[in-house]
């Protein structure tokens, strides 16, 4: 654990004029804010796209008006090469993140999570099966399988974040085997299990819920994270969210041939909020992690 | 009292396989005693001496790992002697050379799962179990309130939130913690040693077990507060008359609490009797191991006199090559010439002196 009460002697919160950082409470909450505020951004994106709320239609062509700075009349942010808004644009892509992200989540916690438990709990031939597995997989360079995919079926953001969810699944089981492996020689398990408490009771309250919620939560702050950062490279291959539908990487890629003209606007703004949405996952789950984490102390 | 016992343990055998030195560890090796209702057993050793991994083998914690129990524990539950060791022969393949183990095939999973299943009814209900370091037994998640109403909802009729947590209150304030309801909401971190203790007594009671063990309860905690659990114990166990099996290698504390004494060295009861005829012993009577622990407990000479402390030369025995003779022998400083060869040649049974206390030890013979 992160001590952040210790003073340095002869230095006063006071004066090193950091006072409000230093409460620790008020900079997760803020954090937790930060991520909170994203969650929002979600729910507008989805909000406008059914009730059709958005200035401008994010698939409409006006070729009156390519690459308008911001600051256009009507376009708080610009267009792009095709005179669609921008910000219309950014809104609606963030839908072609939120639910293959949420899916790529599941997919590495829950089978993780059961194969975790078994690997740390069974016997040995279960834990050597379970081991070898995620060594297989973890194995497999990623990129390469999530082009296998492609190749297969179709370049379909749910397929892709399939593959990613399951690249991630090894990690979720040496985490959860890892801490189940540890707690169980711990006295306080021991004692519950003395107590008569069920091993199921023992497993999902106090191993899962008590002590490993915080790392997964952690975990499936930087997936989504992860998942953002996976559409961008893919779609800058190409193989991401097609056209016309927005996403933050296909704004980034078909913006960037413009932007050694001066028109930087197309792919910066995309870009910049591809940086502030994987920073606020990052931040939400510190900040979830240390609230959480607060009274743990070994 | 002819009362059949509630807790009846022949000859008990506990061994883990060491991989490294290809060999078993006999932390148990042979233990037979009985406890009768109400009644408190001392069992005292040094460290090593198996105290805990016997109290460990009654609760079924031994675990899957590689090793052996063998023998029977007979517990009487809703009024019946069960066996908590049945059937678990049907999962371990021994071959036995000369009443010792030499080799075991395990079935790990069946057997894990049938001392579940025999476990599930008596752990909480029937044994509930204090633990040596208190503070490391209680989950650093979950305030120290949660975890007895958690006991209390599984094992008591009191399921509802409210009266459970009555309940706890209740014995939170019966085991003289200070300020409870404070107390109640307070993580193990914000709590002393003491009151960790405290509040592991409570959650080991608040299950209303017939039969508790404690082990080690003393150990770890500085001496003021061991002589106030001690007297949280005596109280308790003049108030509720729960049978208590008491492990501890504090003398003081076995001698104020148990009505009967079992002395354990390297693995064997060495000697077993009613608490007067065995702690009373002088240094010419009763086995020549207890005399020496005894003697090893500093008093007025000690303290005032400002003699040396009294300490048993040598090393507990190694629990993996066991000599053939007494355990004791190479430690023990009684050994008369006329029963030196049998000491180191033969494993002296435990035999009655008087009548209810037996010691194991050649210079008592074989009667």
């Amino acid at each position: 654990m992160r001590k952040r009460y210790v003073e340095a002697p002869g230095r006063t919160d006071e004066a090193s004029g950091l006072r409000f950082f230093r409460k620790s409470e008020a900079v997760d909450l803020f954090f937790v804010g930060y991520g909170l505020l994203i969650v929002v951004l979600v729910a507008v994106s989805y909000a406008a796209g059914v009730f059709r709320l958005l200035p401008h239609d994010p698939e409409a062509v006006n070729l009156d008006l390519m690459l308008a700075p911001p600051g256009t009349a009507g376009h708080l942010l610009g267009t792009d090469f095709m005179g669609r808004d921008l910000l219309a644009r950014l809104i609606l892509g963030i839908q072609a993140y939120f639910l293959p992200g949420l899916l790529a989540i599941a997919v590495a916690t829950v089978p993780g999570l059961a194969l975790g438990v078994l690997a740390g709990y069974g016997a040995g031939r279960a834990d050597r099966v379970i081991t070898w597995f995620s060594n297989l997989v973890d194995s497999f360079p990623r990129l390469v399988l999530i082009l296998l995919v492609i190749a297969a079926f179709k370049p379909d953001i749910y397929f892709i974040m399939v593959v990613v969810g399951l690249t991630n699944v090894p990690a979720t089981v040496s985490l959860v085997k890892v801490k189940i492996r540890f707690l169980r020689e711990k006295n306080f398990i021991e004692a519950a299990e003395g107590l008569g408490l069920p091993r199921r009771t023992i497993v999902l309250k106090h191993i899962l819920w008590h002590h490993c919620r915080a790392s997964l939560i952690i975990r499936a702050t930087l997936g989504m994270g992860e998942a953002i950062l996976m559409e961008t490279s893919l779609s800058y291959l190409g193989f991401g969210v097609q056209e016309p539908t927005p996403s933050w990487g296909n704004m980034v890629q078909s913006g960037a041939n413009y932007f050694l003209q001066g028109n930087f606007w197309p792919s910066t703004v995309p870009a910049l909020a591809i940086l502030l949405a994987i920073l606020g996952f990052h931040l939400l789950g510190d900040g979830l992690n240390n609230l959480l984490e607060r009274k743990a102390v070994y | 009292m002819s009362v059949s016992p509630l807790l009846k343990i022949e000859n008990l055998k506990t061994y883990f396989y060491s991989k490294g030195r290809q060999a078993f560890i006999r932390s148990v090796d042979g233990v037979s005693f009985e406890i009768r209702r109400g009644e408190t057993l001392g069992v005292v050793g040094e460290s090593g001496s198996g105290k805990s991994v016997m109290a460990l083998s009654v609760m079924g914690l031994v675990g899957a790992a590689p090793g052996v129990i063998a023998g029977r524990i007979g517990l009487k539950t809703d009024g019946v002697q069960k066996n908590l060791l049945q059937d678990l022969d049907d999962y371990v393949e021994r071959v036995e050379a000369d009443d010792r183990v030499v080799e075991v095939r395990k079935d790990v999973v069946g057997w894990q799962k049938n001392v579940e299943r025999l476990m599930a009814m008596v752990r909480g209900k029937t044994v509930a179990m204090i633990f040596q370091n208190p503070k490391s037994s209680l989950n650093p998640f979950l305030s120290v309130g949660r975890q007895i109403t958690e006991a209390i909802r599984l094992h008591t009729p009191c399921k509802g939130k409210a009266e459970s947590r009555e309940r706890s209150l209740y014995w939170l304030e019966r085991v003289r913690m200070d300020s409870p309801r404070l107390r109640y909401d307070n993580y193990p971190r914000a709590l002393s040693g003491g009151m960790c203790q405290r509040a592991m007594v409570a959650m080991a009671l608040s299950c209303e077990p017939s039969f508790l063990i404690a082990d080690e309860p003393t150990t770890g905690l500085d001496a003021t507060i061991q002589s106030r659990i001690a007297d949280l114990l005596a109280e308790l166990k003049a108030d509720l008359g729960v049978t208590t099996m008491l492990i501890s290698h504090d003398i003081g504390i076995i001698r104020r609490l148990s009505d009967s004494v079992a002395v354990m060295y390297g693995g064997m009861v060495v000697e077993y009797g009613p608490a007067g005829k065995v702690m009373a012993a002088g240094p010419e009577s009763g086995h020549p191991y207890t005399a020496a622990l005894l003697a090893s407990v500093p008093d007025e000479r000690n303290i005032r006199g400002k003699e040396p402390l009294q300490a048993i030369p040598g090393d507990v025995p190694d629990t993996i090559h066991v000599p053939d003779g007494c355990r004791f022998f190479g430690r023990c400083v009684r050994v008369t010439a006329a029963v030196e060869k049998e000491c180191a040649g033969r494993l002296p049974p435990l035999s009655e002196i008087t009548p209810g206390h037996a010691v194991r030890c050649w210079l008592y013979g074989e009667s």
